[in-house]
């Protein structure tokens, strides 16, 4: 995205972080809420789920905002749609295999509590039934009362990938009905009982999406650096070693990699990648050197009445 | 009235429970001729051939409680469903000590009178009703479409099922015969067709690991199932015939309580009524809407129940395909019992 282009109208600080208004086109309603990393633990007791549909996808796009809730006082549990039978270079069993124990690493370098593994086989994720998928998300989000969930945008028109497209429509329709008693009271008869997702932050995947909530990830930066390098079966988080091995070969080295493979890994991360997953072009203008963006929906009774509240404030006349 | 042929006796199964008229009786070789006419009053009766397996089993009832701290599930696609076909093998079961749930999977809209919502309502009211009669502990309702289970993924609907199983750790379940042969309502089949891998997928942890990860609601093998026709005397492969004479009036009073969908509920008050009003009265049907109910049920509805039960030697009886999971694990282990050495 031109930066040029990016026009801040107005910078606003509100106690929900600063509020920059930016012309239209930029972002969804218009407003860019920056949410700025705090000291203490304002969300302890809360709980949130961060899915994706491939092993990898939440260490590019929303480890540093994850690890970041976790930090703050969130317990965060990761949710992975499909088995990544088709993401490496092994067997399927052997991808499957990679992807399940790099997947357990990822969420513990993040600091994730358990990792729940959906195993829908991948690129066949849109021949389920989205009823079904839903279902699954409803019960994991009522058994663990999940008040905000992190997932794939699902109207996001440049998505080519069909697994994080049903992945996002599902969650979606999960986080609209999951505290609705009369959908699927079945599950009551478990003792799990119906809870509402609150807020939800869809994760910006493509350059083009717009976006309303900015996270700075500054002081979980490393955390997310360490978390995509651990991510083989992408290809992305060996790809420093990798580079430095053919360089070597050839008599070189480049400086920026270090001197051994887990330096080279996580620095071709930081120098190579962070501009497309973590240093967006247009985080300086929002005061930021890393940052993660997202499609913010709160959903919470809080809100609507601190609308009406605000509407009252100013609305309402003397008898 | 059409002449029923089918073949009964036992060699190796009655060596396994035993002779005499114990809970379960094999009877012996040869093949018996059956002349066994359907009343043609119930109109959910189908013609088809039977087939009774050579290792038939009479269940009776026992004493006491010997089923105390077991569970059973009658999963039915509508509300008429259990007490018609099953009604009694579940009322027998529950006396002997099971705890019981009904479990119904389509949402019965277009059913039990009025507008598609009027109906609904009805309906809904009619599994704590069914449920209560039985002695059953509670009625759980799935709400999928009615006529149109056949559309579903039933993935959903199994997923459901195997949540159940583990949850309420079900240990029998009755249902329809998934071969059901020429069965016109996708409903009964579909119901059926999920019911029988939900009920061996819920044993393990690979299938929706989530609900023990998450909730602690872990595996759950269901032991037995008991699978009913849709018709008194039976379709495809029956291997039990069970004995309810001794709860043949629960049975009428769970039809009852189905009160205004099926071919039971309250029609006896209304053919009363009817025949009032025409001048007329059938004695059997007694001088009140409570007599009236009750004795078109037990007297026109369940006569194949009891001509099915005249075959065997008992006042009424409802037939099954039994399936029992223990065959397999007790077969290996008596051999090993038998024929393990020292090292």
């Amino acid at each position: 995205m031109d930066t040029q282009k990016i026009k801040i109208k107005q910078v606003e600080n509100t106690t929900a972080g600063k509020i920059f208004h930016v012309a239209r086109e930029y972002a969804v309603n218009d407003n860019v809420v920056v949410e700025f990393a705090q000291e203490t633990k304002p969300y302890r007791g809360k709980v949130f789920a961060a899915v994706q549909a491939n092993v990898g996808d939440i260490s590019k796009y929303c480890a540093g905002t994850a690890a970041k809730l976790i930090k703050e006082g969130y317990t965060g549990y990761l949710i992975r749609t499909t088995n990544d039978e088709k993401t490496g270079n092994g067997s399927n069993a052997e991808n499957i295999l990679r992807a399940e124990r790099e997947n357990k690493q990822i969420a513990k370098e993040l600091g994730f509590t358990d990792v729940y593994n959906l195993y829908n086989c991948q690129h066949r994720l849109h021949d389920r039934s989205l009823l079904e998928v839903s279902a699954r998300f409803i019960f994991i989000f009522r058994a663990l009362k999940v008040d905000t969930v992190l997932s794939y945008d699902p109207r996001n028109t440049d998505e080519p990938d069909h697994d994080r497209l049903f992945t996002a429509r599902a969650v979606e329709e999960a986080c609209m009905y999951s505290g609705t008693e009369t959908h699927l009271p079945v599950f009551e008869e478990g003792g799990i009982m119906p809870f509402p997702v609150r807020q939800r932050y869809y994760y910006i995947t493509s350059p083009a999406q717009r976006y309303n909530r900015v996270i700075d990830i500054g002081t979980a930066i490393d955390k997310k650096i360490n978390a995509m390098s651990l991510c083989s079966s992408t290809g992305l988080g060996r790809k420093g070693s990798q580079i430095r091995k053919e360089l070597a070969a050839q008599g070189k080295r480049l400086p920026v990699l270090g001197s051994d493979d887990r330096t080279a890994d996580r620095e071709y991360i930081r120098h190579f990648l962070m501009p497309k997953y973590g240093a967006f072009e247009e985080a300086g203008q929002f005061g930021l050197e890393y940052a993660e963006r997202f499609v913010y929906f709160d959903d919470s009774e809080q809100e609507e009445e601190k609308h009406l509240a605000e509407y009252i404030r100013k609305n309402a006349v003397t008898v | 009235m059409k002449r029923r042929n089918f073949i009964g006796g036992t060699a190796v199964g009655g060596a396994l429970l035993g002779a005499g008229d114990g809970p379960g009786t094999a009877h012996a070789w040869p093949y018996r001729d059956v002349d066994y006419g359907m009343s043609g009053y119930n109109v959910f009766t189908l013609s088809g051939e039977v087939v009774f397996d050579k290792n038939l089993v009479i269940e009776r009832a026992v004493e006491g409680k010997p089923h105390k701290g077991k569970v059973l599930a009658a999963i039915q696609a509508h509300s008429d469903d259990v007490p018609l076909f099953s009604a009694g093998v579940i009322a027998k079961l529950i006396n002997e000590g099971y705890e019981g749930y009904l479990i119904r999977t389509t949402n019965e809209a277009g059913s039990a009178g009025g507008t598609v919502g009027e109906g609904m309502v009805n309906a809904e009211q009619h599994g704590p009703a069914i449920a209560q009669a039985l002695g059953m502990k509670k009625a759980i309702d799935l709400n999928f479409k009615k006529h149109q289970l056949e559309t579903i993924n039933i993935q959903e609907l199994k997923m459901q099922l195997i949540f159940l199983i583990r949850a309420l750790k079900i240990d029998t379940i009755v249902t329809f015969d998934p071969y059901n042969l020429y069965e016109e309502n996708p409903d009964h089949s579909f119901t059926a067709a999920a019911v029988m891998p939900a009920s061996w997928h819920a044993a393990g942890m690979t299938d929706y690991p989530e609900f023990a990860q998450a909730a602690g609601i872990t595996g759950h093998l269901v032991r037995d199932k008991y699978f009913h026709p849709r018709s008194p005397q039976g379709h495809n492969v029956i291997n039990r015939i069970v004995d309810i004479s001794d709860v043949i009036d629960q049975k009428v009073e769970a039809n009852i309580a189905n009160y205004n969908f099926g071919p039971c509920g309250v029609n006896g008050s209304l053919l009363r009524n009817r025949l009032a009003q025409e001048g007329k009265r059938l004695p059997v049907l007694g001088n009140s809407d409570r007599s009236a109910n009750f004795n078109y049920i037990k007297d026109l509805m369940m006569e194949d129940w009891r001509r099915l039960g005249k075959e065997f030697g008992l006042e009424y009886a409802e037939a099954f395909h039994y399936i029992n999971r223990d065959y397999g694990d007790t077969s290996v282990e008596e051999y090993v019992n038998d024929n393990a050495v020292p090292l």
